[in-house]
């Protein structure tokens, strides 16, 4: 059985004109990783939201439709709860930051305290997690005081460490440069191969290509495309969707109308499937 | 309208000595892109083009003005400065009176105004939404909004402080169409940017700057392949120069037309 | 730049190894003490006899001092020169000026009071210098205060330098619209709608956003919370308190008796 099972789902924000996802069904497997692209306005975060439970609960709203994760129906439960099995880390890390704690290492704790845990084993998960996201040497300072990409690693922490069966990630690094973008990664990857189910909105088709293992195209609120990075992220129909493809795609693209491109070499996403192509182009004459 | 700097030197009353004797001149009509780490002094030294910041030494000339002189009010007139959070801009109940904000602070006649606040609508694709809060807008499209903004200003420098964050690609293309369109103009423009990848398609002079001072400055054909010295201030090439390192051109590529050029020359 | 704004200051005393509470009860058994004392010169005795030996006593006198010098003397002392003037009393004149004039009793009760303002202040700051607020919320919170007033507390105390920060930004970028910022008292109304609009308008996007994030960490359960780090409460602790509760009690009570 699916860990995650969407059907079906019509949601609508209160005082919108229309749909922000329409009739989407969406099953993701224990320890899948699933990423979701689209053009801003298509429905990546409200599907975020969504599965973080914060659809309907927080923005209330006419939701159709069920989502269940685990043996949990939405519908049915309570915001409290569904936290405790889908962590959400979203866009802007400072908006993260709750405020409540001076720092990082109490910040960490403080969904542990929320929930109950006993103070020997919130140490523990702390300097667990925060050795995992490479941040121990932050402990004492305070959340306020970090770069963009420490933020984010901090707030990725704070989730992990209410240890959730599902991480749902809006779009993390939009707002970090290179080396906060390739830290966060670094974390997400790592918590990946530990077994966590990952859902990730991005528009990073590169760091998508490396890690998914299944994508989704959203527009207009529904599932346009799905299928393996290779086959989603270089389809032609992705410009139609108002999604770029990768530098490299592009690329590779230019190459075959010219014909110089492979035969049967697949279109790249990434610079070392990109490199293999066009050093077989060089190689070949 | 051209820019100079003379050994301008900037320490902040933290103590940070952020700007540690940068030169450079600046040609009306240039494009350029500042990159570098954070904290290497991009922010600072472009703070100092539209008088924000004041030099503790050496002088930075906009023309033939000493922005040590002027205020940044007047200073305005010459440099429109875009920022990078359009929420720390916006404020109007609508789109139009917001672009307009810029422009009649310049004390522009009101028809002048109008034709301006129209061709900034046009250029940013908000006609449509003229009469709408920005703030009943997406990120997305207050991020157009507060580039209208300064648009309107018609200044003849303009500085885009992170364009592109958080932006998805359908609005990046705009915002190149943008700087394609001032470029057209004869304007000069500076952006401060980490999307490297959109510095190499649009500007042609890359200044990197590290620990306070300029690293490297010239063409972004030549800037952009000195690999590891972009990597001091950590900043990686653009994606299509990289392929064509990996690939041993013999030129350093910043398009897909100049990577095909060179792999059409190697067989 | 500062992360936060508290008073707190880092040492190890003997006050700040009191429980918070033992505190907060000592701030206001002084205040009650001090307003509601018999004797005009007790409030003066409890500065002199109790709050200076406790700065001492919890190792930041000079901070404390320096507290003094610049908020509280020149407040007291303004208070106390406008309650002699100003103050009904009728008794013997000491002094004339102009049409008002400053008798023995209008010094007694400006002294009185300006002593019992003296107490209130200085035993918060003497609270504020030795607790850091997390602390203090978080023991509060633990003896039943609301989690969401605490929260309220220490976000406010985080945030606002944030926003200080935020509004500096503000100034510029309008600035680098034109916006004129000097000016005379008219152009500068007209520049507070540009200035305070993003900041507060830009707050109300980021205060969802953060609401959000403490949901996803559960802020809103009902389950019964626990808590990172162990305040300590010893018996010195509770001594103390119902101590500082009897010499209350006894205060009040001597106004009756005498």
């Amino acid at each position: 059985m699916a860990l995650i099972d969407i059907k079906n789902l019509t949601y609508q924000y209160p005082i919108t004109d229309r749909p922000a996802l329409r009739d989407l069904s969406l099953k993701v497997e224990e320890n899948e990783f699933l990423a979701v692209i689209g053009r801003n306005g298509a429905g990546k975060s409200t599907l975020c939201y969504t599965l973080a439970g914060f659809v309907p609960h927080f923005f209330r709203g006419d939701l159709q439709g069920t989502v269940r994760v685990g043996e949990k129906e939405s519908a049915e439960s309570t915001l409290n709860e569904w936290v405790l099995q889908v962590g959400l880390v979203f866009q802007n890390p400072f908006n993260q930051i709750s405020g409540s704690k001076f720092t990082v290492y109490e910040e960490i704790a403080f969904g542990l305290e929320n929930i109950g845990i006993p103070r020997e084993e919130m140490h523990q998960r702390v300097e667990d997690i925060m050795s995992r996201t490479g941040i121990t040497d932050l402990g004492d300072r305070s959340p306020y005081a970090l770069s963009g990409g420490q933020q984010q690693r901090v707030a990725l922490a704070s989730i992990l460490v209410m240890e959730p069966r599902v991480l749902v990630l809006d779009e993390p690094t939009s707002q970090l440069d290179p080396i906060g973008t390739r830290q966060v990664f670094q974390v997400i990857k790592s918590m990946s191969g530990r077994g966590m189910t990952v859902v990730l909105a991005e528009h990073k088709l590169e760091w998508i290509a490396e890690f998914a293992d299944r994508v989704i195209a959203l527009q207009d609120g529904k599932i346009i495309l799905e299928g393996s990075p290779g086959e989603v992220l270089t389809s032609p129909r992705l410009d139609d969707i108002g999604i770029a493809p990768s530098r490299y795609t592009r690329a590779a693209r230019a190459a075959k109308e010219e014909g110089l491109w492979p035969a049967g070499q697949p279109l790249p996403v990434r610079l070392e499937e990109a490199r293999q192509g066009f050093q077989r182009i060089i190689d070949g004459h | 309208m051209d820019i100079k700097i003379q050994d301008l030197h900037h320490t902040y009353p933290s103590g940070v000595h952020a700007l540690q004797g940068i030169t450079c001149e600046i040609p009306a009509g240039d494009l350029v892109a500042v990159v570098g780490q954070n904290g290497s002094g991009k922010t600072t030294l472009v703070k100092h083009l539209n008088g924000l910041l004041k030099p503790d030494r050496g002088e930075v000339f906009i023309g033939t003005w000493s922005t040590e002189k002027q205020s940044v009010a007047r200073l305005a007139t010459r440099v429109g400065y875009v920022f990078q959070n359009p929420d720390e801009q916006l404020f109007t109940k609508s789109v139009q009176q917001e672009i307009s904000f810029g422009p009649r602070n310049l004390g522009y006649p009101e028809e002048k105004v109008q034709e301006l606040v129209e061709q900034a609508l046009c250029i940013t694709d908000l006609t449509d939404a003229r009469e709408t809060n920005p703030y009943d807008l997406s990120p997305t499209w207050r991020k157009m909004v507060a580039l209208a903004s300064i648009i309107a200003m018609d200044t003849p420098i303009v500085i885009f402080d992170e364009p592109t964050t958080g932006q998805d690609a359908a609005s990046i293309d705009r915002i190149g169409e943008v700087v394609e369109l001032l470029r057209g103009q004869g304007k000069t423009l500076l952006t401060i940017s980490h999307d490297i990848d959109f510095c190499a398609d649009h500007f042609q002079r890359v200044i990197a700057m590290a620990e306070g001072k300029i690293l490297l400055d010239g063409p972004a054909g030549q800037v952009l392949g000195e690999v590891e010295q972009l990597a001091n201030t950590y900043v990686d090439p653009p994606q299509i120069t990289r392929l064509g390192l990996e690939l041993g051109l013999e030129h350093t590529v910043l398009s897909e037309g100049e990577l095909l050029k060179e792999i059409r020359k190697m067989i | 730049m500062t992360q936060q704004l508290t008073f707190y200051i880092d040492r190890d005393s003997q006050l700040h190894r009191l429980n918070p509470l033992t505190k907060i009860v000592l701030v206001f058994s002084f205040i009650i003490i001090a307003f509601t004392g018999p004797w005009y010169l007790l409030p003066a005795v409890l500065i002199v006899l109790a709050i200076i030996p406790l700065s001492f006593l919890g190792r930041i006198q000079k901070e404390y001092a320096a507290a003094t010098r610049k908020l509280l003397l020149p407040v007291v002392g303004f208070l106390f020169v406008m309650q002699s003037l100003f103050h009904p009393d009728t008794g013997e004149i000491l002094l004339k000026l102009w049409f008002l004039d400053i008798s023995v009793g209008s010094l007694r009760y400006a002294f009185l009071t300006a002593s019992r303002i003296f107490v209130m202040v200085s035993a918060f700051i003497l609270l504020l210098l030795t607790t850091h607020p997390s602390v203090l919320m978080s023991d509060l919170t633990r003896r039943g205060l609301s989690g969401s007033f605490a929260y309220v507390i220490t976000s406010t105390l985080q945030i606002l330098p944030q926003m200080r920060a935020k509004a500096s930004t503000i100034i510029d970028a309008q600035r680098s619209r034109g916006l004129d910022t000097e000016g005379g008292y008219r152009q500068r109304v007209r520049a507070l709608l540009p200035l305070a609009g993003p900041l507060v308008f830009g707050s109300l996007v980021e205060v969802e956003e953060r609401a959000i994030a403490i949901e996803a960490r559960a802020f809103t359960s009902t389950q019964p919370k626990t808590y990172l780090t162990e305040i300590p409460d010893t018996p010195l602790d509770r001594t103390i308190r119902w101590s500082l509760v009897v010499l209350t009690i006894l205060t009040v009570g001597s106004n009756l008796w005498l």
